[in-house]
């Protein structure tokens, strides 16, 4: 009953609204649309491939320049890359070279220093020479003077005259025994001992 | 197969299944076309076009919602008609595949509408006029528009079973065809139909 009910309200509800705009199919029409339709069915995909195939084109011709443009960019890069290598090797060696060179400087310094540091040995056999000589000297004067050994005295320098001629001491005994010589004489005159030695400890 | 969605209460856009006159029996054979058998040519599409257009505009009017200016539809219709009348095999009847042709194009039709109309207008409902009790002796105009924008805001999977069971006449067995659906599922469509219908108009038919 329902159902009737609301097909009755439907179908008035149908009326009330009217017929539609009567509508008019062109044939002509209908066929220049579908003719319309059929182009851009067609044209559409061949467009759509051409741009894909334009696009695709275009693409590979920008990649391949970047690539060119990256390997340029690469070689460019490992040349700086060499030449600054060369660079670094030079200045490694320069440097190396400097420090090899101070290095040398540093150790001649050294050396020299130790060289000036030591002293000479002709000036310390020269001295040892004359503190020899003097000893030798000093020790005759004691044997004629105190201990009255006059034979050691007279040996004693002549043992200096003998072995450092060249040196005062040398001298200095010489002059002792001409002392001695003219005491005998003095002596054998007076009987006195009138010499003595003198310049000893001054001179040492 | 073609699936779409409608989700606006307004219009509840639902998943279909388009329908497809392969499925008819042969028995459903093109008539009224004076002899002229599939396939058909160029030369039967002016008397297809005489013969149907009427019943088409009434059809594509009411499953629009009654807008009376359905020329540019009707002419896609026709559009779609003589694109594929020459692979119209009639192995159903000829007025069948018209009106499936029809639904599809209104279907498409209405979900551009939506789609239109959420994009321009975001937040669209349509607002049915209040229920007010009806003239006892008269059903104005303005009831019977309400009762239209009723059927109007039905989801299409409602809306289509309605049409053409209550308004174009057709048989069970012929509305479940055309939409491409078992008979139950028309019935059970046709039983939600009804619910929402008499929920809405519930004082116009208790008169």
């Amino acid at each position: 009953m329902t159902e009737d009910k609301i097909q009755n309200l439907l179908q008035k509800a149908d009326e009330t609204a009217g017929r539609p705009t009567p509508v008019s199919i062109n044939l002509s029409t209908v066929r220049r649309r579908a003719n319309r339709k059929r182009i851009v069915s067609v044209a559409v995909p061949i467009a759509a491939a051409a741009v894909i195939v334009t696009t695709v084109g275009l693409w590979g011709l920008t990649a391949r320049n970047v690539k060119t443009k990256k390997q340029q960019k690469i070689a460019s890069l490992q040349d700086q890359i060499r030449q600054l290598r060369a660079r670094a090797d030079a200045t490694f060696d320069l440097v190396h070279e400097v420090l090899e060179n101070e290095r040398k400087q540093q150790r001649l310094d050294e050396l020299q220093a130790q060289l000036a540091s030591i002293p000479d040995p002709i000036e310390e056999i020269q001295d040892q020479v004359d503190k020899t000589a003097f000893n030798l000297v000093y020790q005759a004067d004691r044997m004629y003077q105190e201990l009255n050994l006059k034979r050691s005295a007279i040996q004693t320098y002549k043992r200096v005259i003998e072995l450092f001629p060249e040196t005062q001491w040398a001298d200095v005994a010489r002059q002792r025994l001409l002392e001695i010589k003219n005491s005998r004489y003095k002596k054998d005159s007076k009987g006195d001992l009138l010499w003595k030695p003198q310049n000893v400890h001054s001179s040492c | 197969m073609m699936v779409m969605a409608e989700k606006n209460d307004d219009e509840n856009l639902v998943k279909w299944r388009k329908p497809c006159c392969a499925q008819f029996s042969q028995g459903d054979q093109a008539e009224g076309l004076d002899g002229i058998k599939p396939p058909f040519g160029r030369a039967a599409f002016d008397r297809i076009v005489e013969r149907y257009s009427a019943d088409i505009a009434v059809l594509t009017n009411r499953l629009l919602g009654w807008p009376n200016d359905v020329e540019d539809v009707v002419q896609d219709i026709f559009l779609a008609v003589f694109v594929g009348l020459k692979k119209f095999r009639g192995e159903c009847s000829l007025k069948s595949w018209l009106f499936t042709i029809t639904i599809n194009k209104c279907r498409t039709y209405r979900y551009k509408q939506i789609l239109w109309q959420r994009k321009t207008i975001p937040k669209l409902r349509l607002r049915l006029p209040p229920n007010r009790p009806a003239d006892g002796r008269l059903m104005d105009s303005e009831i019977f528009n309400r009762v239209r924008r009723c059927v109007t805001a039905l989801p299409a999977k409602y809306r289509e079973p309605i049409v053409l069971r209550y308004l174009q006449e057709l048989s069970i067995t012929e509305s479940s065809r055309i939409l491409g659906i078992s008979e139950n599922l028309l019935q059970v469509r046709l039983n939600r139909a009804r619910k929402r219908l008499r929920r809405e108009l519930a004082e116009l038919l208790e008169e």
